[in-house]
C-alpha cells in the first residue's frame, strides 16, 4: 500500500489546491485566499521554475526562455481560474474522477501508515481461525471406477466388498493417470488434483476401510483413508504474515467506506426515477 | 489532519524536484526476507504446481498507459484466489487459485507512466512528454493513443528523457522495485503461496520482439542489491546475461531469463546465426543455453509451438497463431514467410539439434511454459473468465469485436487473443527453490488455460505392464522425466510413458500425440506427429496415419459442451518405431483436448451479442511438455 501513499505524494500541487485556493501561496508560503484575484510569483516560485527547467535541460533559461516559463504559468492560472468561476470543472468526467481519486487516496493515506499491534492481530486472527487454518492432512488409497454413469454407481457397492475382502487395488478399478496411493496430501492438493467435490468427500470416511463412491471431476472412486491429520488451531506466530496483510488491506477498505460514510451523510441525495 | 498537512508540504517539495523522477518520504520500513527453509520436500515431485510467470501491474509503462489501476499487492491478491475489483470495475475472481506468480513489470520506465500522469502540467516541459500527459487524461481511447504512441517510440529505440532514460529515472525506478519487491516478499507463503521477484526485460530489434522474463530464486534481500536491467539502447541478448552473471556472482544467487513471444520476433528470436551474423559459436551456444533454459510457448499474444507453413502435416499446428503471423510485435514490419522458422519452437527445438549438430553445444535445449503476460493484473486463462491482454479489452459487450488496441491496431482484432496460458511445474514444494530448480532441470509444460495433469518420462524398458504398478516411481527410477536427456545404449530402443489426465473441473481428451523431431546425416531436420493413444481407440481406427476427428459437442447458443466424448483420463507405453540409435533426436507430448467454446462464445452468451461471422468461437485446447532428448554416442 505504500505505493498508493507514495501516488498521494506524487500528486501536482496544482490540484491540492484546486479545492479553492491560490496556486502560488504553496510556493511562496502563503496561506492561501480563495476569494482573492492575485496571481502571485514570488522569488521562490520563480527559483522553482529555474530549477526545474535546470533538471529537464541541463542549463539555466535564457532570460527570454524565461519570461516565456512565466507568461504560460500565468496563462495557466488565469485560464484555469476563469474555467472554475465558468464552473466548467464540475461537468467534466476526467476532472471529476481525478478527484474523486485524490479525495479516496488521502481517505486512505493514514490508513496505510498505521502498524497492527499483536492485539489486533490476534483479534482479527480469532475472528475467523478456520480462514487460517492450515488444511486437514489425508493419507488415502482410492481406485477410479470409470466417468459417473448409473451403471459404475451401481457397481460401486460390489467393488467396496471386495476391495474390503482383501482384493488388490489395481485389480478392481479402471486404470487412470493418478497414483493409487495419496501419502499426507493436503485438501488443497486433493482440490487441484481431483477437484472440490472430491477433496469435500474425503473428510467424512471412516479410517481404514473402503467406502464409496464418491465424486471428483474425473468421475467416480472408492477410497480408504489410511490418516487423517487435522491441524492444531492456528497461532499469530505461524500465520502471522497473513493476518497482516489482511489486517492492511482490511482497514484501507474500511478507513475509504468510513471516509465516504460521513461525506455521504452531509448530503441529501434525490434521485428522480422515470415513472 | 496533521498528516495531511504533512503531506501536502511533502508533496509540494517533491512534485518540484522530483516531478517525473519519483518521489517516496516513507521511511524504509523494509520487509524481512522469507525462510522457507522449513517446508518439506518430497523424494519425487508429487503434484503439479500451476502458476504464471508473465504478468504487469500497473507499474508497466504500457499496462498504466491501457488504463490498469492495479497496483502488485493486487495482482498478489487475485492470484491466490482473493476476489479484487478490476480497472474497469467489474469484480475478479479466479475459480481456482494459483500456486505460484512472477509478477514481471517492464524494467524500462518502470512506473514512469503514472509519474508522467501524476506529474503537475506546469512542470513538463518537453513538448512530447506534455501531449502524452495531456492524452492520460483524456478518453479512453486518448490513453491508449498514447501508449501506442509510446510503444511505437519505444520500437524505434528513441528515449525520452526521465520517462525511459535509466539514468535520470533511476531513482524513480528504485523506489518502485523495492516497493514492489517489499509486497512480493509479503505475499509469499512457502508451502503454500509462491511469489517471485522478477521483471520483464523488453528487449527489441526495431519492433521485433526479443523479449525476456527474468526470475530470481532469492528473497528480497538479494533483490534489493540490484535495479532491474533496463534494456534502452539494446539490440542482443548479451547485455542481460552480463546482468544475470554479475547478479549471481555478487549475491551468491540464481536467475533465469525465460524469452517468450518468438510468434512476434520476424524470425530474430531462434536464429541459426549468432546475432551480428555468422555461425553461432559453441561458447555463445552455452552461454544462451545456461541462462535460458525455458520458454513461453504460449500466451494471450498468440501460440508459438508450429505454424502451418513450417508443418503442413501436423492438422492441429496453427492454434492461435491467426492475426499474430501477419507483422512483428509493433506491427511497423510485415512477417515474411522465411521468418517463420526463426520464431515458432518446434522449428527451435530443430535448429537446436542442427547447431549442437555442428558445435557440439544445443543452445535451444528448451523446456516450455505457457502463462498470460495480462497487462490488467489480473493471471486469467479460463475460456470462461478471461479478462483480455489490457483494461481497453476488459469483459464488455464489444470486446469481441474491438480490434486488439481499440480503435487503433489496424491488424489484429481482439477476438484472436487467447485466454492463454498457464505455467505447469512438477516441483518437490510450492517454494521459491523448488519451483525455479524445476525450471531449470525443465521439468515444466505449459497448457494454453485448461489444468491438465500430464507425465512424460523415457527409458530404455519400459513396458504397457509398468502402468499397472508404481509407474511413477518407475518412471523416476528407470528413466529420466520431461526436460532430460538419454544418452546412447547399445542395442535398446526409447521407450516413454505418457500420461494424461484431464482437468478436473474441465473438458476430456481427444488424444495424446509424440511430436518426435530429428536431424539426419545430411544436416536436414525432420518432425513427425505420432498418435499415441486416444479416447474410442476401438472405434476410432487410424486411417493412412491419422486418428479421426473426436466429434464436437459444442452449443454455441448456450456456450457449452459436454464429456459425453473423449476419455477423463489417457496413458500409454510408447516406443519409437522409427528408432535411429545415430540420429539426434527430441520427443515432447501435446495433448489434446475435446473442442470446447472460447471466450467469445461465453461473451455472447453473457452480453447477448451475436458475434461476427468470422469470428473463431471454439477450439481444442491442449498441453506441450518439455521434451526429452536423445543424444547418440561419441
Amino acid at each position: 500500500m505504500r505505493d498508493r501513499l507514495r501516488t498521494v505524494l506524487r500528486e501536482p500541487l496544482v490540484h491540492f489546491l484546486i479545492a479553492g485556493a491560490v496556486i502560488f501561496a504553496v510556493f511562496s508560503n502563503l496561506p492561501p485566499d480563495a476569494g482573492e484575484r492575485r496571481i502571485v510569483l514570488n522569488e521562490g516560485a520563480l527559483t522553482r521554475l529555474v530549477e526545474r527547467y535546470v533538471e529537464t535541460y541541463h542549463r539555466a533559461p535564457s532570460p527570454q526562455e524565461l519570461q516565456g516559463l512565466i507568461a504560460d504559468t500565468v496563462k495557466d492560472q488565469v485560464y484555469y481560474r476563469e474555467a472554475q468561476r465558468l464552473g466548467l470543472d464540475r461537468d467534466d468526467e476526467i476532472v471529476i474522477r481525478r478527484m474523486r481519486g485524490k479525495m479516496q487516496a488521502l481517505a486512505t493515506s493514514e490508513a496505510e501508515t498505521k502498524q497492527a499491534s499483536d492485539v489486533d492481530l490476534q483479534a482479527m486472527l480469532d475472528r475467523d481461525p478456520a480462514h487460517y487454518a492450515t488444511d486437514v492432512v489425508t493419507s488415502f488409497d482410492q481406485v477410479w471406477l470409470g466417468p459417473d454413469s448409473p451403471a459404475t454407481r451401481a457397481a460401486a457397492a460390489g467393488a467396496v466388498e471386495r476391495l474390503n475382502a482383501g482384493a488388490a487395488p489395481a485389480s478392481v478399478g479402471q486404470m487412470v493417470a493418478l497414483p493409487l496411493h495419496f501419502d499426507r496430501a493436503s485438501t488443497s492438493d486433493v482440490s487441484a488434483q481431483l477437484g472440490d467435490e472430491f477433496a469435500a468427500a474425503l473428510r467424512d470416511p471412516p479410517q481404514g476401510r473402503w467406502t464409496g463412491p464418491i465424486g471428483s471431476g474425473l468421475g467416480l472412486h472408492v477410497v480408504r483413508v489410511v490418516s487423517r491429520t487435522v491441524p492444531a488451531k492456528p497461532t499469530l506466530a505461524t500465520v502471522r504474515q497473513r493476518v497482516e496483510n489482511d489486517w492492511r488491506a482490511g482497514m484501507i477498505a474500511r478507513a475509504e467506506d468510513a471516509a465516504y460514510a460521513k461525506m455521504l451523510a452531509g448530503y441529501q441525495v434525490e434521485i428522480a426515477r422515470p415513472k | 489532519m496533521k498528516t495531511t498537512r504533512f503531506l501536502f508540504a511533502g508533496a509540494a517539495l517533491c512534485a518540484v524536484s522530483l516531478v517525473l523522477a519519483g518521489c517516496n518520504l516513507l521511511p524504509g520500513r523494509s520487509v524481512a526476507p522469507k525462510d522457507d527453509s522449513k517446508v518439506p520436500l518430497t523424494d519425487v515431485p508429487e503434484r503439479v504446481f500451476w502458476g504464471d510467470t508473465h504478468l504487469h501491474t500497473s507499474n508497466s509503462v504500457d499496462a498504466f498507459g491501457f488504463g490498469n489501476r492495479l497496483p502488485p499487492e493486487a495482482a498478489l491478491r487475485f492470484a491466490r484466489g482473493d476476489e479484487v475489483t478490476s480497472s474497469t470495475g467489474l469484480k475478479a475472481q479466479l475459480d481456482r487459485p494459483l500456486d505460484f506468480l512472477v509478477i514481471s513489470d517492464h524494467s524500462t520506465g518502470l512506473g514512469s507512466t503514472q509519474a508522467l500522469y501524476d506529474a503537475p502540467r506546469l512542470l513538463i516541459r518537453d513538448p512530447r512528454l506534455l501531449r502524452w500527459h495531456d492524452l492520460f487524461h483524456g478518453s479512453t481511447k486518448d490513453s491508449l493513443q498514447a501508449t501506442a504512441e509510446i510503444l511505437a517510440a519505444k520500437g524505434r529505440g528513441e528515449s525520452f528523457g526521465a520517462m525511459n532514460d535509466p539514468k535520470s529515472s533511476e531513482k524513480r525506478t528504485r523506489s518502485i522495485w523495492n516497493a514492489s519487491a517489499d509486497m512480493v516478499e509479503r505475499y509469499y507463503e512457502p508451502g503454500k503461496f509462491t511469489a517471485f521477484h522478477g521483471f520483464e526485460y523488453t528487449l527489441m530489434q526495431g519492433g521485433n520482439n526479443l523479449h525476456r522474463n527474468v526470475i530470481f530464486r532469492d528473497a528480497i534481500d538479494k533483490i534489493k542489491t540490484v535495479l532491474p536491467l533496463d534494456d534502452s539502447g539494446h539490440t542482443t541478448p548479451e547485455a542481460l546475461w552480463d546482468f544475470m552473471e554479475g547478479y549471481e556472482k555478487a549475491t551468491g544467487g540464481h536467475v533465469l531469463s525465460i524469452p517468450h513471444n518468438g510468434n512476434l520476433s520476424n524470425g530474430l528470436m531462434w536464429q541459426l546465426v549468432e546475432p551480428g551474423g555468422g555461425p553461432m559459436s559453441a561458447s555463445y551456444a552455452r552461454r544462451r543455453a545456461s541462462h535460458e533454459p525455458i520458454v513461453e510457448i504460449t500466451q494471450i499474444k498468440g501460440d508459438s509451438e508450429a505454424h502451418p507453413f513450417l508443418s503442413p502435416n501436423d492438422e492441429f499446428a496453427g492454434y492461435g497463431t491467426l492475426g499474430w503471423d501477419q507483422n512483428n510485435l509493433l506491427n511497423n514490419q510485415p512477417t515474411k514467410p522465411g521468418d517463420y522458422a526463426g520464431s515458432y519452437v518446434r522449428e527451435a527445438l530443430k535448429r537446436g539439434l542442427a547447431i549442437e549438430q555442428r558445435t557440439g553445444v544445443n543452445p535451444y535445449k528448451y523446456g516450455v511454459i505457457g502463462s498470460t503476460d495480462a497487462h490488467t493484473s489480473l493471471s486469467t486463462a479460463d475460456e470462461n473468465n478471461f479478462f483480455g491482454k489490457h483494461p481497453g479489452v476488459e469483459p464488455s459487450a464489444h470486446r469481441a469485436s474491438d480490434s486488439f488496441i481499440p480503435g487503433l491496431d489496424k491488424v489484429r482484432m481482439n477476438w484472436q487473443s487467447l485466454a492463454s496460458g498457464y505455467a505447469a511445474v512438477w516441483a518437490r514444494a510450492n517454494t521459491r527453490g523448488a519451483i525455479f530448480d524445476a525450471m531449470m532441470r525443465k521439468e515444466v509444460y505449459a497448457t494454453t488455460g485448461p489444468r491438465m495433469t500430464v507425465r512424460f518420462f523415457g527409458g530404455w524398458d519400459f513396458n504397457a505392464g509398468d502402468l499397472k504398478g508404481d509407474w511413477v516411481h518407475a518412471g523416476y527410477k528407470r528413466g529420466v522425466p520431461m526436460g532430460g536427456t538419454l544418452a546412447a545404449k547399445p542395442d535398446a530402443k526409447p521407450s516413454f510413458i505418457v500420461s494424461a489426465l484431464k482437468d478436473p473441473k474441465g473438458a476430456n481428451l481427444d488424444r495424446v500425440q509424440i511430436i518426435k523431431g530429428w536431424i539426419d546425416k545430411a544436416g536436414a531436420t525432420h518432425e513427425k506427429v505420432f498418435d499415441v493413444v486416444w479416447s474410442d481407440m476401438d472405434k476410432r481406427k487410424a486411417a493412412s496415419g491419422k486418428v479421426p476427428a473426436v466429434g464436437d459437442t459444442v452449443d454455441l447458443a448456450n456456450a457449452r459442451y459436454t464429456n459425453t466424448i473423449g476419455a477423463p483420463s489417457l496413458s500409454a507405453v510408447w516406443t519409437d518405431p522409427e528408432f535411429d540409435p545415430k540420429l539426434r533426436a527430441f520427443y515432447y507430448v501435446r495433448v489434446m483436448e475435446i473442442p470446447t467454446p472460447m471466450w467469445p462464445a461465453f461473451d455472447a452468451v453473457k452480453y447477448h451479442i451475436k458475434l461476427p461471422a468470422d469470428v473463431k468461437a471454439k477450439g481444442q485446447e491442449r498441453a506441450y511438455t518439455s521434451s526429452i532428448w536423445y543424444a547418440p554416442a561419441g
